[in-house]
């Protein structure tokens, strides 16, 4: 039988939060090649003396202090999401593509095998450090998106037009939702630009606590610290199509690893992730069967579900219309949900 | 075997076989052609060989509506490969590798769904909204593009020659970049057109004379036009040697020699800003289009021999001979892109087609540009500019006059008009309407062309491409008729086919119509705007006289530069010089200039001229141009007689006015219509069908010119109406 076609899709900073807890206890006991490769991350780690993932993820309770801290939440997601993707049914599902959001680039890479499991992640790891390294400032989230999941262009162009006044910067677009960030200062001065003029959001501007400003020129440290220590040799060329940031494809024959790598801690750190592009060229040029969500958790998907709304995906143009589709004939499989990790797992 | 098929199993038992040649021991290393780059490139020549195969099948279901393929051109995706991606574009229907190469080197670009949406005529197409099958995108710089006639020529060289002008200009804010190249495409057969015939003349002439012309013609040579062969060499024969005309030679079947020639082309055209004719031997694979049979007209043996010729062969044999990839690898890649398309399509299918004619009419009319409109020249300047002709400002002047100082006010305004055209330069145009103007500002921006109407109105369609605002003029109405299709078949189509995205605003100034006295006969004096009246979205001006035309010509700019629309704007020759209406110096043609900011008037307002201060109600005269000087002259004598007549000046004649036309003749029971144009396909035919079906209750009669041409001497006015017959009309008219 011919086997359904999946794009994967890793999520990024965020989605290991107290439900995730043991996620990788609970989803990968048993499983022989997921506990070897979790030792040897574990190993890695304790050689450089940080908290092993099977401390962490082994905690009673969760700790934000703790599992929230970059250094600590970077390798445990990254951890999660590839071992899911090992235990994703390669019999019965092809992989056409992979992509991935913000930090979920790292675990991508290694998906595509344009970076083996073990360097991927060193990366991840290393990541998690260096992205504390930038200038000052921060982060924060704007919904744009109605209570359908729809976004008004013009409302978009206006938030657009309100960052700019102020200097901020967008740093991720995700779907129905625009991730901003630059100095302190500027994020307040946006805040109070959108309360006191709009454009009215849907729901007021939220500061994500201990972010930096990622995917933006402030995180130029982060990115000559890992263009010093992650080296080019460790990239190949990836053996499935591999989305960036950008919604462009990296082919297997098409890509020079060099300018993987040079993406990779270049443009990707430095300047805005487009998880919408991305995940749209998923759409419309592999045009899978069905999407599969790695873990931790499934907070990813509604940004999934909103970009499939905004490409009018499947002909879902609603919340509604993506809910019903989920209930019946799930398009997006979440690993992180119990009930739909069952349906891919070997 | 069907054609296609037969091609792809010709490909597929080479891969299995180990039967691939390469065509030419030029290696990746010696073109210098890296090899993730030489494997892209294979990528884009199977995708849009898939491509090919795929639009068969879905025009089979009934599902695809276009199968004129790119099989055998897909070398052509070198071009893509040596362009930038900012390098603007107008390509030849066989082009699809092209665009989807260049498609591959721009983040978020999506373009086998892209083509998918455009074979089924989706209304989500990204460039024509489901209108055509055009290959084109606002993202790649690819205008949208038929190139059935080779009419895209003239205009990718205006394109190109833009880019010098808005250099000298200063002009900044331009959509290509100071050392853009301009590409355009085309194949064998088209290249005998006249069409392309002219525009790459045009490119060399100004070459010649060392004008900066960055342009590659790609000749795409597949030796074949639908059943037409072309003579052996003759390509070659014809345009290698020419006169400002670099040639340079390539096998489009040979991926490292068609990248030699495409980088060699593009390096020389940037380089040195000289068009180059790249001429890049193809084979057209499987026939014209899907229902060409080429066995009626090819042997078997013609047809295996173009067959053995594949690009695709050569390029994986390239490749897997370099180590770059195996067959198998290039079979796997192959078969993963048709898979690929075979999910895609579907959905692709299900996409919304356009809904109605509302919908496939709604890009005909190009949105209007916020936020564009320019502010007035200061008065400093306008005092600066027209320093050395203050006092005859005062004094009231005739129409070709006061159009001189309108043009010379929106130069001032608008820095990104261009005026051009045969003569305009030093000489003045002409009719003088161009007086000064190359003196105030310059042969960048006052342009004298070369003697080809086409060229003229290319170079008009292409400024406007690069954000230029151009102001072309034609000599005589008559001439355009040689040229028309640039207006007819392209300018007017562009937002058409480009949803809105793609426009090329313009104002083409044309001296025409007749009455001029005993001079010029009809090539001077042509009577006839057929050839406008009929085309879908543009504006078509007629002014009367100097007063009109100067707010008119203010209009017709700010509709072109804030409305992105392509206005004509035909201007009596006969009335240029015209001074008295009644009697000799009464001075009733002439009027003060009027200095931009105050008056206006606005596209589809109607000019209303009537005794006893417009209350003329026996009768309607509707009219416009000549029509205007004579129905006046006519309205004074039958006001001697009784009969109170006003008379109504279309000014606009597409679109025509209709609310506000039938608003001026309300109060009138009786309309006559003079034209003075002929009267089959003239506009009174369009006024007599408005009023008999909106306002039935009117008695409407019309007065036309005769279906002839326009003879020399006396006989000239003999078969156009007079003040005369319009009074001895109206009189008729008015007993009755």
């Amino acid at each position: 039988m011919a086997k359904h076609t999946v794009v994967v899709v890793c999520p990024g900073r965020g989605t290991y939060n107290a439900p995730e807890l043991g996620t990788l206890a609970r989803h990968h006991a048993g499983r022989p090649e997921a506990q070897a490769e979790l030792a040897r991350f574990d190993a890695m780690r304790a050689q450089s003396g940080a908290e092993t993932l099977s401390a962490v993820d082994g905690e009673a309770k969760f700790i934000p202090a703790l599992h929230l801290r970059g250094d600590v939440a970077a390798p445990l997601i990254y951890a999660a999401s590839y071992l899911d993707f090992l235990s994703l049914d390669q019999e019965r599902f092809e992989v056409v593509a992979v992509t991935g959001n913000s930090m979920g680039w790292y675990t991508a890479l290694a998906c595509a095998g344009a970076v083996s499991g073990d360097h991927g992640f060193a990366i991840a790891n290393a990541m998690g450090v260096n992205s504390q390294k930038h200038a000052p400032g921060g982060q924060a989230v704007l919904v744009l998106a109605d209570e359908n999941w729809r976004v008004d262009l013009g409302l978009a162009r206006a938030v657009d037009a309100a960052c700019a006044r102020e200097g901020v910067l967008p740093s991720i677009r995700l779907g129905g939702m625009l991730v901003v960030a630059g100095p302190e200062a500027a994020l307040d001065a946006l805040e109070t630009a959108l309360k006191e003029s709009g454009p009215p959001l849907p729901r007021a501007l939220l500061r994500l606590a201990g972010h930096g400003p990622f995917h933006t020129p402030l995180m130029q440290p982060s990115a000559n610290a890992a263009r010093a220590g992650l080296p080019p040799a460790w990239f190949a060329a990836p053996q499935v199509p591999l989305i960036d940031g950008r919604g462009a494809i990296w082919r297997r024959f098409e890509t020079d690893p060099r300018d993987l790598w040079d993406y990779t801690f270049g443009h990707q750190i430095t300047a805005v992730y487009d998880f919408t592009a991305a995940m749209t060229a998923a759409l419309r040029e592999f045009s899978p069967d069905y999407v599969v969500l790695l873990g931790p958790g499934e907070t990813l998907g509604g940004a999934i579900g909103q970009v499939m709304i905004g490409a009018r995906w499947l002909d879902i143009s609603s919340k509604a219309g993506f809910s019903f589709r989920q209930e019946t004939n799930p398009f997006l499989l979440a690993m992180g949900r119990p009930s739909q990790r069952s349906i891919v797992i070997s | 075997m069907d054609a296609a098929q037969q091609v792809h199993e010709q490909f597929l038992a080479a891969l299995e076989g180990g039967s691939l040649r390469r065509r030419s021991n030029i290696g990746l290393a010696k073109a210098g052609l890296a090899p993730a780059r030489a494997a892209a490139m294979l990528r884009s020549q199977m995708l849009s060989r898939q491509l090919d195969r795929l639009s068969r099948k879905l025009q089979a279901r009934g599902e695809g509506f276009y199968t004129i393929g790119s099989s055998g051109h897909e070398g052509n995706a070198a071009l893509a490969e040596a362009l930038r991606v900012d390098d603007m574009a107008f390509l030849h229907y066989r082009d699809a590798a092209f665009q989807i190469h260049r498609a591959g080197r721009v983040p978020g670009e999506t373009p086998a769904w892209d083509m998918l949406l455009s074979f089924t005529a989706s209304a989500d197409d990204p460039i024509s909204g489901g209108r055509h099958k055009v290959l084109g995108s606002k993202r790649l710089m690819i205008p949208p593009q038929t190139s059935t006639i080779a009419s895209h020529l003239p205009k990718a060289v205006g394109t190109a020659f833009s880019i010098g002008i808005a250099r000298r200009m200063g002009f900044e804010d331009t959509v290509l970049a100071r050392d853009g190249v301009v590409l355009c495409s085309f194949g064998d057969a088209s290249a005998n057109h006249s069409t392309a015939l002219g525009a790459i003349n045009t490119a060399a002439w100004a070459a010649f004379q060392g004008t900066p012309m960055p342009i590659v013609f790609l000749c795409e040579d597949n030796g074949i036009g639908i059943s037409t062969r072309t003579p052996v060499g003759w390509i070659e024969a014809n345009f290698s040697g020419r006169a400002g005309l670099h040639y340079i030679a390539c096998d489009g079947c040979d991926m490292a020699d068609a990248w030699r020639g495409a980088s060699e082309a593009v390096d020389y055209a940037r380089r040195l800003r000289k068009p180059v004719f790249l001429h890049m031997k193809t084979v057209r694979l499987y026939g014209h289009a899907g229902n060409d049979v080429q066995l009626v007209y090819l042997s078997k043996d013609q047809i295996a021999a173009d067959n053995a010729r594949d690009p695709l062969l050569a390029s994986a044999a390239l490749l897997i001979e370099e180590g770059v990839m195996t067959a198998a690898e290039v079979r796997a890649e192959y078969d993963g892109i048709e898979a690929a398309l075979l999910r895609q399509v579907e959905l692709a299918i299900a996409r919304p087609k356009l809904a109605d004619a509302a919908a496939v009419m709604a890009s005909i009319v190009p949105p209007k540009r916020e936020g564009v409109a320019r502010p007035l020249a200061n008065a400093q300047a306008r005092a600066a500019l027209f320093a050395d002709e203050a006092a005859a400002m005062d004094k009231p002047q005739h129409m070709a006059r006061l159009l001189s100082w309108a043009l010379a006010d929106v130069l001032l305004q608008y820095p990104n008009a261009i005026v051009c055209g045969e003569d305009v330069g030093a000489k003045g145009g002409v009719y003088n309407c161009t007086a000064r103007l190359h003196q105030r500002f310059g042969s960048a921006r006052v342009i004298n062309t070369l003697l080809d109407e086409q060229a003229i109105l290319g170079l008009a369609i292409g400024a406007a491409h690069n954000g230029l605002l151009p102001i072309p003029e034609i000599q005589f109405l008559a001439y355009v008729h040689n040229a028309e299709d640039q207006i007819r078949g392209e300018a007017a189509t562009l937002p058409f086919f480009s949803n809105g995205q793609f426009t090329n605003p313009m104002v083409l100034r044309i001296a025409g119509l007749p009455y001029q006295k005993g001079f010029g006969g009809h090539f001077h004096n042509d009577n006839s705007l057929a050839v406008f009246r009929d085309i879908p979205g543009i504006v078509l001006a007629v002014p009367c006289c100097g007063a009109d035309a100067v707010l008119m010509l203010r209009e017709a700019v700010r509709l072109a530069h804030e409305e992105q629309r392509v206005v004509i704007f035909v201007e009596p020759i006969a009335l240029y010089m015209t001074r008295d209406l009644h009697s000799e110096g009464d001075l009733g043609w002439t009027s003060v200039y009027e200095a931009p900011g105050a008056a206006e008037i606005r596209l589809g307002e109607v000019g209303v001229r009537g005794a006893d201060n417009n209350s003329g109600t026996d009768l309607a005269i509707v009219t416009y141009g000549n029509g205007v000087y004579l129905s006046l002259q006519a309205q004074k004598l039958l006001a001697e007689q009784g009969v109170a007549a006003r008379v109504i000046d279309l000014r606009w004649i597409a679109p025509l006015a209709e609310e506000a036309l039938l608003a001026a003749a309300g109060p009138c029971a009786r309309v006559l219509i003079v034209d003075e144009c002929r009267i089959t396909g003239s506009q009174s035919e369009a006024l007599m069908a408005l009023f008999a079906e909106a306002a039935p209750g009117k008695r409407a009669a019309r007065i036309a010119a005769e279906d002839s041409f326009i003879p020399l001497g006396r006989t000239a006015t003999y078969t156009l109406p007079s003040r005369d017959m319009i009074v001895a009309k109206a009189l008729e008219m008015a007993g009755g």
